[in-house]
């Protein structure tokens, strides 16, 4: 195999693809690798460790077809750290060389032939738009647990709602949710749960795009953005039954501006070091945010707030509650609570496609 | 020498900075059973695991002079001491007893580092002015705990916690040749006497020197502290390495500048038990598994602290031992959630070998009383909650009266408990006063 083209083109599908590839521990070692396959001026370039698979199609300058796995983070490293310019790759038997300007690199290769083969599941097609998608992905990916050992809770939930999509990911301590309206790609009642590390990959390459399509197949769901594809498998079980958790009736609630509650609890937050949650003191004087760590000192601040309740404080893991503030929608934020050891229900005052529960921190 | 940690900023005290003391009790198992049972007293005492394959735990000093001491196996002691009276362990009292020890020294100083059941360090500086030298405070420590729980201790009083340690070591009742002979119980080590003091100590009582660098240094003839003093610092680095040699170095002249830490009280718990018999059958090892998961939890809860680390510890038929841990996302107190990380470490692991003693552990513990909820809290049927029951019931009923179904198997008598037993089972054929039973409890009534 031997192709060349500029270091861009090279460097991104590298980087893209390499987002699939196992790290460390992988079963197979091949998993580690990148599968580069040269069909005349196409280049495929495929990342995958089997649940996940990413594969750039690109355009080069080819001068001889063949096939050949590189070590990815290796490979990725040296393209990017690369002069931009014109590259030049050539695969022998068990070796590649990587050419460009007056740098060299030759590279052992792994033996293609474990790699797992690319697949694209049956299924229909459906298109959505960019922004959309972009904009629900990035409020609901960031709440799905990162603890594989409960795998039902690493996905994002896709439901099809009566009017759209609906996205929920929650880790046991919080819930993002976002509606779609107007969006289907699902038949009626049907759900998958898609990992959030794919829904990851697919975010991230939104911003260049106006559209993407969605296929979902029995096990496998296909994303398609621009000229990149990922294959997920769908994470299979039951996912917990989130509309219980949502209260219905919340006796106090405070409207806020969002960005001067974020200000003031990144500002406080500063003395909640370790495990020590940021008080919400709410009454109709405002909202007092307060943090105490013992041995170190405490923080406390005032922010203008609509307050309609009884006088409550309630504290909050602070990172979560950044977190959830960040991806609120409005200017104006609701938060409404029940009591110091119920969920707290984070809105845009505007908008309704947007809800974030979360979870208290209990002190006692 | 001006190493003494926290002293440093003392008053000068009659004991030149001395005031870091370590109090370590005196047989303390052996004698918290005497204290139930005064009339085992001047017999030889053993607590541990009574059968095949227990261990001593510990021995009173009367049994000492037969030559048995702590982790020794029970059968040899046995062999050493056919009189010996042998009991059980009651960790659960044991904890008890401690817990009220540990409050007589925090009478003194907030400054107290627990380091077991037995033994803490103490930085009494802070307390001169107001309760006497250091001496003083260490006499007083003694006087109390000796009227108060009947129980005795010994004292080193220096300007580390390295040297008090040691000279606590050299305070402490021997076993002469006419039988137990009491100690000093204070031994102060003033900042002038280090040299004088570590001189004579074999090189095997510098801490952090076991059986492999002790032969190596006696193969370099340095047998004494004294020896070790006059090596320079880069030849013990070229010989045992950076942080060795240096570490060699500075204990050699009484150099420890750690402080006495009262946070690093409790850095994990945990239960482990030798199995009468070799464990094959992982159903088997799950059923031990649950049953010392919740002794774990109950202590954790208990101490109102709860972790995220989950260890646990397989030791096979050849004495080969494996340890495996997983951290949790969220710590926990709760003996499922335990079961639930500890059995995914457990079935890594092949037990067709035989397994000889299975432990669980929680470590990186921290504060239980702030906890960020979850949404499973919302479902007052949480194992939680079911779990803090349970530790109401025990509390009011005893511990046997309950205890999870997967902690019964069929191949065994009941015991939920798994607490009672930490140093082995006990071997319910030989009618030795005081384990007649299979409980870990019988016989205390006549305390």
């Amino acid at each position: 195999m031997k192709f060349r083209c500029e270091r861009d083109v090279l460097d991104r599908a590298l980087s893209v693809a390499s987002r699939a590839a196992a790290t460390r521990g992988a079963l197979l070692q091949v998993l580690g690798g990148i599968h580069l396959q040269l069909e005349g001026d196409c280049l495929l370039v495929t990342g995958s460790d089997r649940n996940l698979t990413v594969r750039v199609t690109c355009q080069v300058g080819g001068q001889e077809d063949g096939e050949a796995v590189l070590p990815a983070k290796l490979a990725a490293d040296i393209a990017h750290a690369l002069d931009s310019g014109q590259v030049e790759v050539t695969v022998g038997d068990n070796e590649a060389s990587l050419s460009s300007g007056r740098s060299n690199f030759s590279l052992r290769t792994l033996v293609p032939d474990e790699f797992p083969r690319f697949e694209l599941p049956a299924g229909d097609e459906v298109t959505l738009s960019a922004s959309g998608v972009a904009a629900a992905l990035d409020q609901v990916v960031g709440a799905a647990s990162g603890d594989d050992s409960r795998p039902i809770l690493t996905g994002v939930l896709l439901a099809a709602e009566e009017d759209g999509l609906r996205f929920v990911a929650t880790d046991s301590y919080r819930l993002a949710m976002r509606d779609l309206p107007g969006t289907s790609i699902l038949s009626r009642d049907q759900t998958v749960l898609v990992p959030s590390r794919a829904l990851e990959v697919v975010g991230r390459l939104l911003g260049d795009v106006d559209e993407l399509t969605i296929c979902l197949g029995e096990r496998e769901a296909v994303f398609t953005v621009g000229d990149v594809q990922i294959v997920t498998s769908l994470i299979v079980g039951e996912y917990p039954n989130y509309r219980g958790l949502i209260p219905d009736d919340h006796p106090n609630s405070l409207i806020v501006e969002r960005d001067d509650m974020l200000d003031a609890l990144r500002r406080v937050r500063l003395l909640a070091t370790d495990n020590t949650p940021v008080r919400l003191e709410m009454s109709s004087d405002g909202l007092q945010l307060k943090a105490i760590t013992q041995d170190i000192g405490q923080a406390s601040e005032t922010v203008d707030a609509n307050y309609d309740g009884e006088d409550l404080t309630v504290a909050f893991n602070p990172t979560y509650l950044i977190a959830g503030l960040e991806v609120c929608p409005d200017e104006e934020l609701r938060l409404e609570t029940c009591d110091a050891l119920k969920p707290a229900v984070i809105r845009g005052v505007e908008d309704s496609d947007f809800l974030y529960l979360l979870m208290p921190v209990r002190v006692s | 020498m001006s190493s003494a940690g926290s002293s440093d900023t003392a008053a000068p005290s009659a004991e030149g900075a001395a005031s870091i003391l370590h109090v370590d009790m005196d047989a303390f198992f052996a004698s918290v059973e005497l204290v139930r049972r005064p009339e085992l007293r001047g017999r030889p005492v053993l607590v541990g695991g009574t059968g095949e394959r227990g261990v001593v735990a510990a021995a009173s000093y009367e049994a000492r002079v037969y030559g048995i001491h702590s982790a020794m196996s029970s059968v040899v002691a046995r062999r050493l001491c056919p009189d010996a009276v042998f009991l059980p362990g009651d960790h659960a009292h044991y904890g008890e007893v401690s817990r009220r020890v540990m409050a007589i020294f925090r009478r003194f100083t907030p400054l107290v580092e627990p380091l077991s059941l037995d033994e803490a360090f103490l930085d009494v500086s802070g307390s001169v002015a107001l309760l006497g030298t250091p001496l003083e405070q260490a006499t007083e420590i003694r006087r109390i705990v000796s009227t108060e729980e009947g129980l005795g201790c010994s004292v080193g009083v220096a300007p580390n916690k390295y040297l008090a340690k040691l000279a606590s070591e050299q305070a402490k009742p021997r076993v002469g040749e006419r039988g137990p002979e009491a100690g000093v119980g204070v031994l102060v080590v003033r900042s002038g006497e280090v040299g004088g003091f570590l001189e004579r100590l074999p090189v095997s009582a510098i801490w952090g020197v076991g059986p492999r660098t002790d032969e190596r240094l006696q193969r370099l003839g340095i047998r004494t502290v004294g020896k070790l003093a006059e090596v320079p610092e880069h030849t013990l680095v070229e010989l045992f390495g950076e942080v060795l040699g240096r570490h060699l170095w500075r204990l050699a002249r009484g150099i420890d500048d750690r402080p006495v830490d009262p946070a690093q009280s409790v850095k994990s718990v945990s239960h482990e038990e030798t199995f009468a018999v070799d464990r094959t059958g992982r159903e088997d090892l799950h059923h031990e598994l649950v049953r010392q998961s919740n002794a774990v939890a109950g202590r954790l809860r208990a101490g109102g602290i709860a972790g995220r680390t989950v260890t646990l510890k397989v030791r096979f038929v050849d004495f080969t031992t494996v340890t495996r841990s997983h951290t949790r996302v969220d710590p926990t107190d709760v003996a499922a959630e335990i079961v639930e990380t500890a059995g995914e470490l457990l079935d890594g692991l092949d037990p067709t070998p035989g397994v000889r003693l299975l432990g669980v552990g929680v470590s990186g513990l921290q504060d239980a009383s702030v906890r960020q909820l979850r949404f499973e809290d919302l479902d007052t049927r949480t194992r939680r909650q079911a779990e803090r029951t349970v530790d109401e019931i025990r509390k009011r009923f005893g511990k046997e009266i309950i205890g999870p179904g997967s902690a019964f198997s069929s191949s065994d008598e009941p015991r939920p408990d798994a607490g009672s037993r930490p140093w082995g089972p006990d071997n319910i054929s030989q009618g030795h006063e005081g384990h007649e039973g299979h409980e870990g409890r019988e016989g205390r009534e006549g305390a």
